[in-house]
């Protein structure tokens, strides 16, 4: 068998699996994806390598990496010995300022953390985030997995809340709480005078603790599903064979629930990289120094033109997101979830605790509810408060705040504008989404396939500020420019960046329906389409309807396109961008009227996310886990 | 109703080879039945034959036309699946009016089709009811008038009755046996069960390992086995090793214990030479207690019993061979005694080994 006949098996194989309806599947798919996301992070890439006189350099990138502002670790050669200079680092963990006051001299204690540079901080944020997203994600899941308690399932629901965080909501609600004259230390300094000082967490660490407490739920759902689906008589055989306590967490529990929480902690690591809203809202500190602030600060002249730097900014950004990705397929392939939804059919084991033990359990789970859902709580006070100083709770309520950000004719234009775009884009992504997944589950043994299911999954990865920087480079001056209208590359840019939810949930879909019912229809004699059209859709349609809710959602709170694009062409701005512009621009109001708008988004969020929940029922887990 | 031939037809998964050249002719209105141990190729056979794999190589053929690239909606075979694959967002009507309004048959006829299906398989009356709300008999029977509904040209079956109860599946392949005959559609059926093969094929082609070992009818199966696979695979027998001593007239079979018996070719087209090793089988109803003339005799030693009520199965050695001995249920006989016993050489059969 030469080439030539290893090819035509090849091509008859192709032929085969793939009839008209197919290729029409395929060919939508890819040409969305080369379009809109493919080509734009291709142009930030090559972008980046460009002179200023348009030929091949690394003038940008050796720019970035020797300005100490970016990167100012230095290798250095003393006494032949190469070690990393520190001297680039700046500022010091924390600092201690006293101010007199009526009642005498008060102590602040700032907690702002070192500056390392652009870089090495969006590093280092995103590996304290999943440190602390992981211990505490995971500490939860082993708890609610293992352990019996009253409340406890009540617990396990409320501690996911937070998954229900919009942008700047959770950031915003959470600086009201942390700040000097915040509702914690009213609490603890003013009220109860548990502290000898106040506390106020700024800069780095706030991002780093706002991220955390947004982000724990991932990696508790993804280590609870794993936890729960480890079959329980593997560890009873353990136990059985003398093994107990941390020797049988150690060698059996964890081990086998491993790859659950690897995935969680993965995702988070990226999520946290490419996170824009939390460093927005701490504008004016050193949060500012991560990449995504940089690159957005910087995307855009008004002149219309691309900033070359922050284009290699995006560049260094998407390389590092590649780099962890392709970590989170070697180590779980994201078809995981696909077979953990089928898992727990028996019933996991839950032991029962002591009175002592639950008690302390309780103080713990209670804790970490306290401030993960201090967002919230402060958001909501925010968008209801009229008055608010340093005090536990604003002085007086009002609903003036919605009125205000109703009857604001920006602001309801720009509520619109996001209903129609993640309109537009859901059904978008209802259509791919579901083309993909069908192609990716039903065709597996084409070549290539593997290489779709990676381009529909990818975007997960794909830090939407690098996304909006392709979207600008390749698509101003041309008929799709947002300076002519933001709705194209905004619709363009929901669909691209938000379809792994609608392909997730579809695929989890056909995964859990037989090959086998699509078979016998073509046998009884329908044709692949008709088979697709009146089989297999009826059969997942509450699948394609919770994807579809779940990127609608996402849509709508979706930051970075939103807010480069709104900034460059205010009347097609979508809500997320009013909200940023009512933070940093905004004339009255202050925080109330974002929080009012939040709020709204909030509960919107709420609904969808409860909705497609109800909707898939059991195979929830799927569709947040990696 | 077709007949069904395939040349060469070869199926690869990976490094596995699931079918390997297999050619096989099926006739008009037969019933034929691939029988082989689980992982033989012969389910991956069927679904080739549907349109469900592509062929790798070989040529499949319904009477005189080549279909071995036809998508499998056009090949007008009514398929049962083992796990049934109803669709469980249609009822039990639409279940079975599909493939009728995918052919445009008025909404009268569907009707009246649909009727006289469900009467056929004894479901008068279930129109209504959805998949989930009938037992695995009903939904059995559901999916075989969803395939006989469409008047197929094959009808294929994929192990169709191994979810059922034991009774049930007695009961079930008479049914489809008598179905099959009285509408005379060309059947083709897959099982591992050798007693359901037996029981209700025309023809059996015995697999293993993606090749075909022998076709016949079960009689033929049973009685003159090709090889030492479908010996060993069908029934059950007492299988001594030996070699050819004398082939000619008579054919003589030392034993391994230097014992010489008396035998015949398994199979007409086995051909044997002296030196030859060679599998000596004797089935348990051919053994009697009583000497006939050239019988071979052997010494044994009963070491198990197991009473089946038509019958008493001996299971006893002589410390170099064990024998499988069927004998009258009435026998008084005991673990630990010891028995002569006789095969007549026509029933001492020698595989080619």
């Amino acid at each position: 068998m030469g080439q030539a006949a290893g090819l035509s098996k090849l091509l008859r194989k192709i032929r085969w699996e793939m009839d008209a309806f197919s290729w029409s599947q395929l060919i939508i798919v890819l040409a969305s994806f080369t379009a809109f996301l493919i080509v734009p992070l291709g142009l930030v890439v090559v972008r980046s390598f460009y002179s200023s006189s348009g030929g091949f350099s690394f003038y940008w990138l050796q720019t970035i990496l020797t300005d100490p502002f970016y990167f100012p670790l230095r290798l250095k050669l003393l006494n032949r010995f190469p070690f990393i200079s520190l001297e680039g680092i700046r500022g010091s963990l924390y600092e201690v300022v006293k101010y007199q006051t009526a009642g005498g001299e008060e102590t602040i204690v700032l907690l702002t953390g070192w500056d390392m540079g652009v870089i090495p901080n969006s590093l280092v944020v995103a590996t304290f985030t999943t440190l602390f997203s992981t211990v505490l994600g995971f500490t939860l899941a082993f708890i609610f997995a293992k352990y019996r308690f009253p409340g406890s399932e009540v617990l396990r629901i409320v501690s996911l809340i937070p998954l229900l965080s919009t942008p700047f909501v959770g950031a915003i609600g959470l600086k009201k709480m942390i700040v000097a004259d915040g509702v914690l230390n009213v609490l603890f300094y003013d009220m109860l005078h548990l502290l000898p000082f106040k506390i106020e967490i700024t800069g780095l660490p706030a991002v780093i603790l706002v991220q955390t407490l947004l982000f724990y739920p991932i990696v508790m759902l993804n280590s609870y599903t794993a936890l729960i689906s480890v079959d329980p008589t593997l560890e009873e055989q353990a136990i059985n064979m003398g093994a107990s306590g941390f020797r049988l967490f150690r060698t059996v529990t964890l081990p086998l629930a491993t790859p659950g929480v690897e995935a969680g902690a993965l995702l988070v690591f990226i999520l946290s990289l490419e996170d824009l809203g939390t460093p927005i809202v701490f504008k004016g500190t050193t949060a500012e120094k991560v990449l995504t602030f940089q690159i957005f600060n910087r995307i855009f002249t008004p002149a219309g033109l691309i900033s070359q730097e922050a284009t290699t900014l995006a560049m260094i950004l998407l390389v590092i997101s590649g780099l962890v990705f392709v970590g989170v397929r070697r180590y779980v392939s994201l078809k995981k979830y696909a077979m953990l939804s089928k898992g727990g059919t028996w019933r996991p084991k839950r032991r029962k605790l002591s009175p002592v033990v639950t008690l302390l359990v309780y103080i713990f789970i209670l804790g970490v509810l306290f401030f993960a859902t201090l967002p919230h709580i402060g958001v909501t006070l925010l968008a209801f408060a009229k008055q608010w100083g340093p005090t536990l709770l604003p002085s007086s309520f009002t609903l003036d705040n919605f009125i205000a950000v109703l009857s604001d004719e920006e602001a309801s234009r720009c509520i619109m504008n996001s209903l129609v775009y993640s309109s537009i884009a859901t059904l978008f992504m209802v259509v791919l989404g579901v083309s993909a997944a069908y192609l990716v589950s039903r065709k597996k043994s084409l070549p290539g396939i593997g290489a779709l299911d990676l381009l529909v999954t990818i975007p997960i990865a794909v830090p939407g500020i690098a996304v909006a920087t392709g979207l600008f480079l390749t698509y101003l001056g041309t008929p799709l420019s947002p300076t002519i209208s933001g709705a194209p590359l905004l619709i363009a840019s929901y669909t691209v960046r938000k379809i792994p939810f609608t392909v997730r949930a579809v695929f989890s879909g056909l995964e859990q329906t037989d090959k086998t019912l699509d078979e016998v229809a073509w046998t009884v004699g329908a044709s692949r389409t008709r088979t697709f059209f009146s089989i297999v859709m009826p059969m997942i349609l509450l699948n394609v309807l919770a994807g579809g809710m779940l990127s609608f959602i996402y849509s709508m709170s979706e930051v970075s396109t939103g807010i480069v694009v709104g900034d460059a062409n205010h009347r097609d701005a979508p809500m997320t961008w009013k909200m940023y512009d009512m933070l940093f621009h905004g004339l009255a109001g202050g925080t109330f009227q974002p929080a009012a708008l939040g709020f709204l988004l909030m509960t919107l969020q709420f609904i969808f996310i409860v909705g497609a929940n109800l909707l898939l029922r059991k195979r929830a887990t799927a569709l947040i886990g990696v | 109703m077709v007949s069904i031939r395939t040349v060469n037809l070869t199926k690869v998964f990976g490094d596995v080879v699931a079918v390997d050249h297999v050619s096989l002719e099926i006739r008009h209105g037969e019933f034929f039945t691939l029988l082989g141990p689980s992982g033989c190729g012969k389910t991956t056979f069927l679904r080739t034959i549907a349109g469900l794999e592509m062929a790798d190589e070989g040529r499949i053929y319904f009477d005189d036309q080549d279909i071995t690239d036809m998508p499998a909606h056009l090949r007008g075979t009514g398929m049962v699946f083992q796990n049934y694959a109803l669709w469980p967002h249609m009822n039990v009507f639409d279940n079975i009016a599909y493939g009728l309004k995918i052919r445009k048959v008025p909404k009268e006829e569907i009707r009246r089709r649909v009727k006289e299906v469900l009467k056929l398989v004894k479901l008068e009356g279930m129109e209504n009811r959805t998949p989930h709300q009938l037992s695995g008999g009903q939904q059995q029977r559901v999916a075989l008038a969803r395939a006989l509904v469409i008047n197929p040209r094959v009808l294929l079956f994929d192990e169709p009755l191994s979810n059922l109860d034991a009774k049930l599946r007695v009961e079930m392949r008479a049914e489809l046996r008598r179905l099959q005959r009285e509408l005379g559609i060309t059947a083709i059926y897959v099982t591992h069960d050798q007693e359901e093969a037996m029981s209700i094929s025309d023809r059996i082609a015995v697999m293993n390992r993606g090749r075909i070992m022998q076709v016949g009818t079960p009689k033929e199966i049973y009685k003159n086995p090709k090889n030492e696979f479908v010996a060993k695979f069908i029934g059950q027998g007492t299988f001594i090793l030996g070699e050819v001593v004398t082939y000619g007239e008579e054919l003589e079979v030392r034993l391994e214990s230097g014992k010489v018996v008396k035998a015949v070719p398994s199979h007409p087209d086995v051909r044997l030479e002296v030196g030859d090793k060679a599998l000596i089988m004797i089935r348990p109803e051919s053994f009697t207690l009583e000497p006939g003339k050239g019988y071979n005799e052997f010494e044994v030693e009963v070491y198990h019993i197991s009473f089946l009520g038509d019958s008493q199965m001996l299971q006893a050695s002589n410390e170099v061979e064990n024998f499988i001995i069927e004998v009258d249920p009435d026998l008084e006989i005991n673990v630990g005694q010891k028995l002569k016993v006789y095969a007549p050489p026509k029933h001492t059969l020698a595989v080619k080994l």
